[in-house]
């Protein structure tokens, strides 16, 4: 239940922290921290246009995206706190259930019939497909470096009894990291805030959804961000700690992991569309390190 | 009883040829009914309790038939009849167009071929004599052959069918040898005398030949490439079943032959695998170039064989290192996604089949749109499509999941190199299951979706409800194993205790699935909560009807659509040098100043049937014209040849050679 309590927590502000990160960068004083959550509300209580060449699977799309994720929130865990579900081989089920996500808003993307989203999607599935093995690879090691293979026993176990597990850790979280940027379409691989449909991946996808719809995509994006936000954070404390001291450390992490996006966003610019997958395959190559660390540490090599 | 009523139904088949054109098909009908309930009775008392032994009253030159029924044989018999079963009620639909068209003794012959194919599946899980095996295995083949050639006043049909004959029989041929081999040292012509061979001496050089054998039945690359041909040219309800089940045999056989390795199973192990692996990512691949719905579904038949190879080939490196928790699971997975693949894929293939029934088009390039016309049709095709995926709450993930929990629980304890090919075999998983998705939004997002490619001469219509009947049937048997998946495991599992006398203790992935079941539980109630909500939040807004938005432009037509194509492009640039795309256009002339109408189309290769099968065909085709010397067309040369010929033998006497 902790696990659920902190999400919703972090959700609430982590948005507003990055908007509110760029705005400062950039000299401008910046909105409300709470501002991402007041659009969404706004959008919650719209009316919605639905394109002409839509079918059944449009009205689908968003509403079974946003369940996934709120299924996909039950199964992280923090740390030694149980999650909701837990069972071995559950990040298996919950990297399939984003998949089921993503599945359905791809192909709501494709039934517009406009070639702006059909790109969005094409690229989504694309860029996902070669993401998903850095993160298989990823919970594999640390399956074999603990023994088990759920999140929750993972990350009860990672710093049971050597110090070498802070070494695995933090790579891990490096990966994971990634991953999310990848996952969630922020920079380098994709600007959320560019205003060239052409070059867009997630945030075109989503061109004709709007009121309702939208707002829940938005709520979606925001939580999948935290998901794998705290999974990261979940390799890096210590659980020698008290509580309420990993919680702040929980905290901090995740203001300055937003506030690390915003300057990241504020600096550089997103890379060409034609280097994504290479950035994307170095993370599983980044990720391949990560196991052959793992087989040394266990004496395998 | 049930043996009378088998043989009944095998022999009133005949009568098929002399009844009216218009009652064929409800006694074809009635004579699958026989079969499935005989067969069933069969299967159902064998999961229950001990081994059946049926005679079969005939007999060849090396005794009479026995029907010998184990639990493995009593699983695939069921699969058989369930997948049958469909296909002929499917066949009820999509056969009313073409009975007026086609003379009465061809509907005849067509609807004896399926009954017989039918029959011989069902004879060949349950024979253990070599010869019976292998004579049930070629009336499969020619009964099959029959079924593709439906359509032979095509000449490609045709030529498609001889060429699937040939590769059939050449795997027939393989098993065929396989068997002499065993039964050369053994004198046993039968699964006893390969066991007795095993125990003997090296398994690696006659596994190879049975894998041949059975793989090209099954389709693994490089065998594979009669189905991408075959398919397409059958028509739908045959490629259902011929994809759904009659692939599957060759999966039987190396299920029944892995069972009984005893030596060398590490390298054995190592070559399923990586066959497993290259079949899986290789399928898949080549499906995301197609245009052709029909060929791309062949193409993941291949990928699925693949995912079911990685399966027997983990089970087989369990067993060489005594570990039995995942020799289960690997061999569990791979044969509950033998289930699954035969449910899902024949679905696919009969709603494909629907879409050629409506508008009389299976290229991509010209549907569209088709979800607002069918709805029900479209709505299969989605759920089956989501379910070859891999994706929760149906069953495709069960099996997976299976063979991702078998590697994931013993890698810790693993050696070096069994650690390697754990995290090979996840890497390929992962990986076939990312392209999957990127496969079926393609097919389902460009034919279903959007707008119309092109206008049809008829108006569209949902086909009718008969077609539909089979789809109902098949969902419902894919939402049970994905939302209570472990009664589903637990059958399996009993099976493979059963075939290779261990017991493996399981409750901890029946735990796994049982909280599986829960959250897909959880999953569907949430998104009928999410949608509820929207509707009531709709009770005090507006909802508008538009155009969709072109980004600051008005949106464009049909044409603006992505297409096939272009869909695949990200791909195409990461795989070429496997695919060998090409475009196939004519570019606009200099001196054309009323340019004519072009067309634009794009083609891939099968690189590795060019390089194992084409290239040496080529080869001879090349090489033959040379030998047409001799054929100079005048009488006095023609008789000199005789007159060498017999110098020659005389030569060969006089030199005590002959």
């Amino acid at each position: 239940m902790l696990s659920i309590i902190l999400i919703v927590a972090s959700v609430i502000f982590f948005p507003g922290v990055i908007v509110k990160t760029k705005a400062l960068f950039s000299g401008r004083k910046g909105q409300d921290i709470l501002q991402p959550w007041h659009d969404i509300i706004r959008l919650l209580k719209k009316g919605s246009v639905y394109s002409t060449s839509s079918s059944f699977v449009f009205q689908l799309g968003a509403p079974i995206y946003f369940a996934t994720v709120i299924v996909a929130a039950l199964f992280i865990p923090f740390e030694e706190n149980n999650c909701i579900i837990s069972f071995s081989g559950d990040f298996v089920f919950f990297a399939y259930l984003l998949g089921l996500g993503r599945f359905m808003i791809i192909i709501s993307a494709l039934d517009v019939s406009s070639a702006f989203e059909g790109m969005g999607a094409n690229r989504e599935a694309f860029y996902s497909l070669l993401m998903e093995p850095a993160f298989f690879i990823l919970l594999g090691s640390l399956a074999m470096f603990t023994g088990y293979s759920s999140f929750y026993d993972i990350f009860a176990s990672l710093h049971y009894n050597s110090y070498f597990s802070f070494i695995i850790a933090i790579i891990a979280a490096y990966v994971l990291a990634n991953i999310t940027l990848v996952e969630t379409s922020r920079l380098p691989v994709d600007d959320p805030l560019t205003h060239l449909e052409l070059t867009m991946v997630h945030e075109v996808m989503v061109l004709d959804h709007s009121g309702f719809d939208l707002g829940i995509i938005k709520i979606a994006n925001n939580i999948k961000f935290i998901l794998f936000s705290m999974l990261s954070a979940n390799c890096l404390i210590p659980q020698s700690l008290d509580l309420w001291m990993r919680i702040g450390i929980l905290f901090l992490m995740q203001v300055l992991f937003a506030a690390g996006i915003g300057w990241f966003e504020s600096f550089r610019a997103r890379n060409k569309m034609i280097m994504n997958a290479q950035y994307i395959l170095s993370i599983n190559a980044v990720a391949m390190i990560l196991i052959f660390a793992v087989m040394i540490i266990k004496n395998k090599i | 009883m049930n043996i009378i009523l088998f043989k009944v139904a095998l022999l009133l088949s005949f009568g098929m040829f002399f009844i009216p054109k218009k009652i064929k098909y409800s006694f074809g009908l009635l004579l699958h009914l026989m079969l499935i309930m005989a067969s069933t009775s069969w299967a159902f008392a064998v999961l229950r309790g001990t081994i059946l032994t049926l005679g079969l009253g005939v007999g060849t030159w090396s005794g009479p038939i026995t029907l010998v029924i184990d639990q493995l044989s009593a699983y695939f018999m069921l699969i058989i009849n369930l997948i049958c079963l469909c296909g002929i009620l499917y066949a009820g639909g999509y056969l009313q167009p073409y009975l007026p068209k086609k003379r009465s003794v061809f509907i005849s012959l067509h609807l004896f071929s399926f009954l017989w194919l039918h029959g011989a599946m069902l004879l060949v899980v349950s024979m253990q004599d070599g010869i019976a095996f292998l004579l049930a295995w070629e009336l499969m083949s020619l009964f099959s052959f029959i079924l593709v050639i439906f359509e032979a006043q095509k000449e490609a049909t045709l030529k498609t069918g001889i060429n699937y004959l040939l590769q059939m029989h050449l795997g027939f041929a393989m098993i065929m040898l396989g068997f002499l081999i065993a039964a050369n040292q053994t004198g046993d012509l039968s699964f006893e005398g390969v066991n007795n061979f095993f125990s003997q001496s090296d398994n690696v050089p006659l596994f190879l030949v049975f894998f041949a054998g059975f793989g090209i039945k099954a389709g693994f690359i490089p065998f594979h490439s009669w189905l991408p041909r075959a398919h397409p040219a059958a028509p739908s309800h045959v490629s259902g079943v011929m994809s759904g089940v009659m692939i599957k045999m060759g999966i039987y056989g190396i299920f029944r032959i892995s069972s009984l390795l005893q030596n060398n199973l590490h390298t054995i192990g190592i070559i399923v695998l990586a066959a497993g692996i290259i079949s899986g990512l290789l399928g898949v691949i080549m499906a995301i170039m197609q245009h052709d719905l029909k060929k791309l579904l062949a193409y993941h038949s291949i990928e699925n064989i693949g995912i079911i190879g990685i399966g027997i080939g983990m089970g087989i490196l369990g067993k060489s290192t005594g570990s039995n928790y995942l020799m289960i699971l690997g061999w569990g997975g791979a044969l509950l996604h033998t289930l699954n693949h035969a449910l899902f894929k024949s679905l696919l293939f009969f709603t494909t089949g629907n879409v050629y029934y409506a508008v009389h088009k299976i290229n991509m390039d010209h549907l569209g749109g088709l979800a607002k016309d069918m709805r029900y049709t479209s709505m299969a095709f989605l759920i089956a499509a989501l379910a070859i995926s891999g994706i929760p709450p149906f069953n495709g993930f069960i099996s997976e999941f299976l063979i991702y929990n078998g590697i994931l629980t013993q890698m810790s304890s693993s050696t070096f190199s069994h650690s390697i090919l754990s995290v090979v075999s996840i890497l390929g998983l992962v990986l076939i299951g990312g392209l999957c998705i990127y496969c079926f939004t393609k097919a389902f997002g460009l034919s279903f979706l959007g707008t119309r490619r092109e206008e049809h001469p008829h108006p569209v219509q949902e086909v009718p409800a008969i077609m539909l009947v089979p789809a109902f049937i098949l969902i419902t048997c894919m939402l049970a194993i994905g939302l209570v998946p472990s009664f589903f495991v637990n059958e399996v599992v009993g099976v493979l205790q059963n075939l290779t006398h261990t017991t493996v203790n399981i409750d901890p992935l029946l735990l796994s699935l049982n909280s599986i079941s829960y959250v897909n539980m959880i999953l569907i109630v949430l998104i009928g909560g999410v949608i509820g909500l929207r509707a009531w939040q709709r009770s005090f807004v507006k909802v508008a009807v538009g155009p969709t938005w072109g980004c600051g432009y008005t949106a464009g037509d049909f044409r603006h659509q992505y297409t096939p194509t272009s869909y695949a492009d990200s791909l195409r640039e990461l795989a070429d040098p496997l695919i060998q795309y090409h475009r196939v256009y004519k570019s606009f002339d200099e001196q054309e100043i009323f340019p004519l109408p072009k067309t634009f189309h794009t083609e891939s290769k099968d690189l590795i049937e060019e390089k194992t099968i084409l290239s040496w065909v080529h080869l001879i085709v090349n090489y033959l014209p040379k030998a047409g010397i001799a054929q100079s067309g005048l009488i006095n040369h023609y008789l000199i040849y005789p007159m060498l010929f017999l110098l020659l033998i005389g030569f060969l006497i006089v030199l005590n050679i002959l």
